[in-house]
């Protein structure tokens, strides 16, 4: 039957005319046998066969019929229909390019946020069975996050049932020994039995074998493929070969395939075992792990949770420190996404909206050509078009506006997506995996292509139903879009309400913006330049880190010209925060409830860091190095909210002594464990987002030497220059190398660059919303101009009717703008709803405060409102100028 | 027959033709008359019916199709069934018949 159909097919297609004379032969020769018959029985031939073509209805229709069921006749039917269409949009540019310009924008957008939000929130971790691994997030009994120390953890592997394999590991970084100078890698060290927590096993060689994390068989390392591929050569060779990290020697054992990471952020790593001190190993106050683990099959996380509670509480029975531990086995794709996930979900609620907004304007643009077309729907049905036939035409030529824009939809995606991709490789951990996710791409035009559908059909299926002699009779039809106008107000509500809910997180956005920007950071971030240092583990540990480099580094960096100050730091100003101290106490006061909530940062520098930050001495004086030694008294510098936290009303903070008792573990010599406060100086933000937290200084001079490769390994550089900070990279490079070549120098760069870098995410998304609310407002504009424009043209005749009965054009005009006035009055008030109920979603982007952004918020619904009776002006216009004879001339 | 009853008998057409023209060949008006004359004269095929279904049974491969010449020595074009058409005719009588029995025994009940 299908051969036989395909073969009909063909012949109707090619043999089109061949086909059409035999029918004609045919039926002629019906009509002809049918009128003898009649003849038989009476009358004239003639009179018999017009009896007879009456009878069947005409012989073209019999035909039109046949040539409908033919094979192929479809197709035939949607070349004509799509020629149409085609016709229809290059007639009305203006139209198909709204529309297709709307659809574009709507599909591009939602499909660029989208495939980000995809590729950091929902797509699977490159992990086996990813649901079983959690991050194991220890707690101190304040609620701080708080690792276990190695013999601690010693303790929950051995001691916990409820996990195939628990892994500690700590990240950093590491130098590797080339030919030209150190490489800076990621560097992950992890227990044995890291890689059996993510099932995923090396392309080449092998993971660490069990006890290969001891001390003595530890010197093995795996490289992750970006280290294999860049630094390697990708050379199958690598196994066995020896490399020198930090200044030890190690002997690569495996590689890891392309895309295993972890931390997921740890571009270019080596996975190395751990390796701890002396101190390390038996120090059971020092928290110096992170803990990862993989579930055994049908444990739950909250009975994971329960298992090391149990633990705690026998731990807890030889060492206080255990005493109201918890721990939160935390699903690790949840870890991974952190903070940002409420960011990101409210950009997609916004992405929707925009969806939603142009969705919304193509809709109401084609239903108001839906009814303008009324009639030639009507005289298409009335000249016999049946029903499916007018439908079809009118969902292919919807098809043409949505296949046009859906495609220019998809390459604006792409396109909007490197931008993005370049935006968002800093600040997100899962940046550099964003691609275009297909389903997404045809979800959102799918959406849309339905939208356009449903559109052109609702008036298609109302048209063709009607009697198409009472379309015909009834004009421009006015009277029978009723409905559909109470549809179309209803969208430009939607649209004009979604808008302005945009417009507000936007606008607060940008504001919030601002302020962060000339926020009160406590230092001028212009002239700075900053680097990091690693120095090498192998190499310093053991050594006087002051004397050995950072003291002959400085005072090099001092001396080069163009350099005022410069000075180091364990934490950049503005950057970050989380480097602290719990248990701060100060003597002769009364002890704080909870010492364990109320920690206090702590920061090691040197003199320069003040001068380069601008410090400003309140009271008391800066520690010294040329007084404070590690062999004298512990002294420390104090800032204005530590005194506000701290220190008794009243109480001169110089010269009272603060327990710091977290601060044994690293400054353990220190006879006293009490630090004398000797200065006060004014807030210097530690970050961005957040008032000044108290914090407390030590010189790095005063650290023991034995403790100084491990305390102050790794620091932060800060010069402040006369010129442009860029430029003094070169010598700042030579200064190093020069002092010691085995140093790497790592990201180089002024100060503003790192804090513009802090706040990518906000300006990515403030440039989205942005966008977001300029489209909204553009569509909610352009799509009251259609309703308004459309209402107008529909009564012409109306309007001519009341002017002729002695309305003024002035009533007319006052009738247009008070309906106007009232779509943009609810819509407003709507918008003003949505934003208020969606307040909780947007605070965790930018705080709402209905008191303080009042007139921001007053202001953006003014502009809206604004805007939307500017757009209305052009169709009043043309309402008031309507003449009256005219326009009942015009039926 | 309004063109409401010929949609409710839409196969029941395909049927009747098949019926009629497996005793021998016969032209679309010939098709038209025996079917008249089997259903005792309560089916009057027009030709808007009929010659669709005689071009889509055709398209199947139910019907082969020749021009021949009328008992009055006119062109015409005769249809004749292929052996798909008897299996078909077969098949629809079979279906037919089970939905027959069905009604009678639906409307008996009632």
């Amino acid at each position: 039957m299908i051969w036989s159909r395909l073969k009909s097919a063909l012949r109707n297609w090619f043999r089109k005319e061949a086909v059409e004379a035999d029918l004609d032969d045919e039926v002629r020769a019906f009509v002809e046998m049918a009128a003898e018959e009649r003849l038989a029985a009476a009358s004239t031939s003639d009179e018999a066969r017009r009896a007879t073509l009456a009878d069947m209805g005409g012989i073209e229709s019999v035909k039109q019929q046949v040539r409908e069921q033919r094979t192929g006749t479809r197709l035939e039917s949607v070349t004509q229909d799509l020629r149409f269409g085609i016709r229809q949009v290059t007639k009305w540019p203006g139209f198909g390019l709204t529309v297709m310009g709307t659809l574009a924008l709507s599909i591009g957008i939602a499909t660029a946020v989208f495939s980000v939000l995809y590729a950091m929130v929902i797509r699977p971790l490159p992990y086996r069975d990813v649901s079983r691994i959690v991050e194991l997030d220890a707690r101190s009994a304040s609620g701080g996050p708080e690792g276990p120390s190695y013999p601690e953890y010693e303790d929950w592997r051995r001691m916990a049932r409820s996990f195939t394999a628990l892994a500690a590991f700590v990240n950093g970084s590491v130098g590797m020994g080339g030919g030209e100078g150190p490489v800076v890698l990621s560097e992950v060290q992890a227990s044995d039995n890291f890689f059996d927590v993510f099932g995923v096993n090396p392309i080449l060689g092998r993971t660490f074998a069990a006890g290969e994390d001891q001390n003595g068989r530890n010197d093995v390392v795996v490289l992750s493929y970006e280290v294999w591929q860049q630094e390697f050569g990708a050379r199958k060779s690598v196994i066995g070969q020896k490399v020198r990290l930090d200044g030890s020697t190690y002997t690569i054992i495996g590689v890891m395939p392309a895309g295993f990471r972890f931390p997921i952020d740890e571009l270019n790593a080596v996975y190395a075992p751990l390796h701890p001190t002396p101190n390390q190993i038996t120090n059971r106050g020092n928290h110096w792990l992170q803990t990862v683990a993989r579930l055994k099959p049908g444990v739950t996380a909250r009975q994971a949770e329960d298992d090391l509670d149990a633990i705690f509480t026998e731990l807890g029975k030889n060492d206080a420190f255990n005493a109201g531990r918890t721990v939160h086995a935390v699903d690790l794709t949840a870890w991974v996404v952190g903070d940002t996930s409420h960011a990101l979900w409210l950009l997609l609620a916004a992405v929707v909206t925009v969806l939603v907004i142009g969705c919304a304007n193509v809709a109401g643009l084609l239903l108001s050509r839906g009814v303008k077309r009324e009639r030639e729907m009507a005289l298409r049905s009335a000249l016999g078009a049946r029903r499916g036939r007018i439908v079809r035409q009118l969902v292919t030529e919807a098809l043409v506006f949505a296949a046009v824009g859906a495609a220019s939809g998809v390459v604006l995606a792409y396109g909007l997506l490197r931008v993005m991709r370049m935006l968002l490789v800093a600040s997100l951990s899962r940046g550099a995996e964003v691609s275009v996710n297909i389903p997404v791409l045809v979800a959102a035009a799918a959406t849309s292509i339905a939208v356009v559908l449903a559109a052109a059909l609702i008036p298609a299926l109302r048209l063709s139903g009607a009697a198409p002699n009472l379309a015909l009779k009834s004009g421009a039809g006015s009277g029978t879009s009723r409905g559909q106008h109470r549809l179309r107000t209803g969208f430009v509500v939607t649209q004009v309400a979604l808008a302005l809910t945009l417009l507000v997180v936007s606008g607060l956005m940008l504001e919030m913006l601002e302020r962060l920007r000339d926020t009160q950071l406590g230092f001028q971030p212009d002239h700075v330049l900053t680097a990091e240092i690693d120095l090498p583990h192998g190499r310093y540990a053991g050594r006087d880190v002051v004397a050995d480099f950072y003291q002959p580094m400085l005072d090099r960096i001092s001396a080069l010209p163009g350099v005022r100050a410069a000075g180091v730091v364990q934490l950049l100003p503005g950057t970050g925060y989380g480097y602290n101290s719990e248990h701060i106490h100060i003597y002769g006061t009364e002890p704080l409830k909870n010492p364990r909530t109320d920690p206090s940062e702590v920061r090691f520098v040197t003199p320069g860091y003040y001068t380069v930050f601008q410090d400003a001495l309140v009271e008391g004086r800066l520690a010294d190095p040329a007084n404070d030694k590690p062999t004298t008294r512990l002294v420390c510098v104090v800032n204005e909210a530590f005194v506000k936290k701290f220190i008794p009303p009243g109480r001169d903070p110089v010269g009272l002594e603060i327990g710091d008792n977290d601060q044994t573990d690293t400054l353990p010599t220190q006879n006293n464990p009490r630090s004398l406060i000797v200065g006060v100086v004014k807030d210097i933000r530690q970050t961005i987002y957040q008032k000044p937290f108290p914090e407390h200084d030590y010189l790095i001079a005063q650290i023991p030497p034995a403790l100084g490769a491990y305390v102050i390994g790794s620091m932060n550089l800060a010069i402040r220059t006369a010129g442009n900070p860029a430029s003094m990279v070169p010598a700042l490079r030579k200064v190093v190398q020069d002092v010691d070549a085995t140093v790497p120098l790592r990201d180089p760069q002024p100060l503003e660059t790192v804090l513009a870098d802090v706040l990518t995410f906000q300006r990515m998304e403030n440039w989205l919303f942005g966008t977001f609310a300029a489209l909204a407002v553009l569509l909610a504009v352009v799509g009251l101009y259609g309703l308004i424009s459309h209402e107008v043209e529909l009564s012409t005749r109306e309007i001519g009717i009341r002017l002729a009965l002695g309305a003024t054009r002035r009533t007319i005009v006052e009738g247009i703008f008070r309906r106007v006035g009232w779509m943009l009055a609810i819509g407003v008030a709507i918008g003003l709803a949505v934003t208020l109920a969606a307040e909780r979603l947007i605070n965790s982007v930018v705080a709402v405060q209905a008191e303080r952004n009042a007139g921001l918020i007053a202001a953006l619904a003014a502009g809206l409102a604004v805007a939307g009776l500017v757009a209305t002006i052009v169709p009043a216009q043309r309402a008031s100028s309507v003449e009256p004879m005219d326009a009942l001339r015009e039926e | 027959m309004s063109e409401k009853q010929t949609n409710l008998l839409q196969g029941t057409l395909d049927l009747l033709i098949l019926k009629a023209l497996v005793t021998g060949e016969l032209h679309g008006l010939g098709v038209s008359r025996r079917i008249e004359q089997m259903t005792r004269g309560t089916f009057l095929v027009k030709p808007g019916s009929l010659f669709p279904a005689l071009h889509r049974m055709e398209e199947n491969g139910w019907l082969t199709s020749f021009w021949g010449e009328s008992e009055n020595r006119r062109k015409a074009r005769y249809y004749r069934v292929t052996k798909a058409g008897e299996r078909q005719l077969g098949a629809e009588t079979a279906e037919w018949q089970k939905i027959a029995l069905a009604m009678t025994h639906a409307l008996k009940t009632s």
